[in-house]
């Protein structure tokens, strides 16, 4: 058996159109609590059109936002897996086919940043990150295409041995600088740690955390709830007009590293753009998230 | 209570002044939308006569929204829209604002005081709409009027349309130089304090 060229392609295609179309189960969940806890009355407004709006996507077969971003995926490969084809090849070319034959079409957001010339295609696309799964049979891909929206406000800070203290006054002051602009109620990751490189992408993974779930780190549980509760009482609320539902879920992940220590923020909008699937080594696909 | 408004466009300055932060509004009429800052520079090369536009902005809705536009042989469809980050267009929206006499303009994310204050002058509100609502906002065309600029990326382009039922969308800068935004981050900053002590006393 092996996963075969063909099956990354339409995969990794199917990953990128489905995550378009329908947000993933544990917003809507989010969506609901906030709807129930929120205590601004626009704002329970704003927040169930947003699920009234996740809902017609879904059920229409249309977009729920129209920037469909830059093709972004995340590919862990098992150890006990065999290839008969090309996998590089497969996800771009799955892209090309997505982009030729997708209905509605997809916007132009692939941009160079030497010209701000648009287009579908583009250096480094789509934008790949690859980690191996020791011991497994199925490689496991997550889709999560960022848009502009969201996108443009994740930053990083190099620290060096700063306290918790520190760390959560500028996670703070990040999200006031957004003044929120990222289509909020946010997922908001955080990386502490690493190297410059290592933390962002820890950011970046921590915004695609399934929500509700619960940090297995005791420090970083109680780190979580505080910013939360803070961010809360900031009063942004959805869409930025007013309310407590700034946040759906505060993320923090860390990494040992040397006395530097970075600190990243990155943020996911409302719509918890993300879908996820294990392709096996006997062909099948089994649907994560 | 938010007050709820049904407009018709186009709306007289009156009704305009009477919207007040919070109110939640309906859109029937004709709309200008526009995604890009190329766009917003061509027309200030407009406004400087460098250029024609492709129809008049004259008291016009300008809503900072990207479409998915196609020509067909029955004329332009619109596949798809939803709205932008409006603070982009900062540095330009005062002047465009001004020379047009804008009545509405609407997005995600607001605008700056200097906005706000072009606003104010000339009797004008600003509306925020959902952002990630484009099968919501796209059943409310009625129909294409005009798109203009089509050598531009669909979302750039600039597009007049028919809308019914658009919304609900909320005041955020009302036409007497009252700024949600700016409100909601002045008292961000003033509760930080007490915030940061309350998590230094969480954290023990």
């Amino acid at each position: 058996m092996a996963i075969s060229y063909e099956a990354v392609r339409d995969l990794t295609a199917n990953l990128y159109e489905w995550s378009l179309k329908k947000i993933p189960e544990d917003a809507k969940r989010a969506l609901e609590t906030a709807i129930e806890i929120e205590s601004n009355e626009t704002a329970r407004k704003v927040l169930s059109m947003m699920r009234n709006s996740a809902q017609r996507a879904e059920e229409s077969d249309r977009f729920v936002c129209s920037d469909s971003g830059v093709p972004v995926y995340f590919v862990k490969v098992g150890t006990r897996v065999q290839f008969s084809g090309d996998v590089k090849r497969a996800i771009s070319d799955g892209f090309a086919h997505l982009v030729e034959t997708i209905q509605p079409p997809l916007l132009k957001h692939v941009t160079n940043p030497l010209t701000n010339e648009r287009g579908h295609a583009g250096k480094d696309m789509p934008i790949v990150s690859w980690d191996m799964l020791d011991g497994a049979d199925y490689i496991d891909v997550t889709c999560a295409p960022k848009a502009l929206g969201s996108g443009r406000w994740a930053e990083l800070k190099i620290m060096s041995f700063p306290t918790l203290q520190e760390i959560e006054e500028y996670v703070l002051d990040v999200v006031i600088r957004t003044a929120a602009q990222q289509c909020p109620p946010v997922t908001i990751g955080v990386g502490i740690g690493g190297t410059f490189d290592h933390c962002a992408k820890l950011a970046k993974m921590a915004t695609i955390r399934p929500l509700g779930s619960i940090n297995p780190v005791p420090e970083l549980a109680a780190m979580e709830e505080r910013l939360m509760t803070a961010i809360a009482k900031l009063g942004y609320g959805p869409m930025g007009t007013g309310g407590d539902t700034t946040a759906l879920a505060v993320h923090v992940d860390y990494a040992s590293g040397h006395g530097f220590t970075p600190v990243a923020v990155s943020f996911n909008c409302w719509i918890s753009r993300r879908t996820r699937a294990r392709l096996y080594d006997d062909g099948h696909v089994e649907r994560v998230e | 209570m938010p007050k709820t408004h049904h407009l018709t466009l186009p709306v007289d300055r009156d009704a305009i002044r009477a919207l007040e932060l919070g109110d939640l509004v309906f859109i029937d009429g004709e709309i200008v939308m526009t995604a890009g800052l190329p766009t917003h520079k061509r027309i200030l090369e407009a406004m400087d006569g460098k250029r024609e536009l492709p129809f008049p902005l004259d008291g016009a809705a300008l809503f900072h929204l990207g479409s998915y536009s196609v020509d067909t042989p029955d004329g332009f469809e619109i596949l798809y829209m939803n709205p932008t980050t409006s603070t982009r267009f900062n540095p330009v929206m005062p002047a465009i604002i001004r020379h047009f006499g804008l009545t509405l303009v609407c997005g995600k994310g607001g605008l700056d005081a200097a906005s706000a204050e072009a606003m104010r002058e000339v009797g004008c509100v600003y509306l925020s709409i959902l952002g990630g609502g484009a099968a919501l906002h796209s059943d409310a065309i009625r129909k294409v009027v005009d798109v203009g600029w089509t050598d531009l990326v669909s979302h750039y382009r600039m597009v007049k349309m028919q809308v019914e039922g658009l919304g609900p969308l909320t005041v955020e800068i009302d036409a007497h130089g009252h700024n949600g935004y700016d409100l909601r981050q002045q008292s961000a900053r003033d509760r930080l304090p007490a915030l940061l002590a309350e998590m230094n006393a969480a954290r023990g």
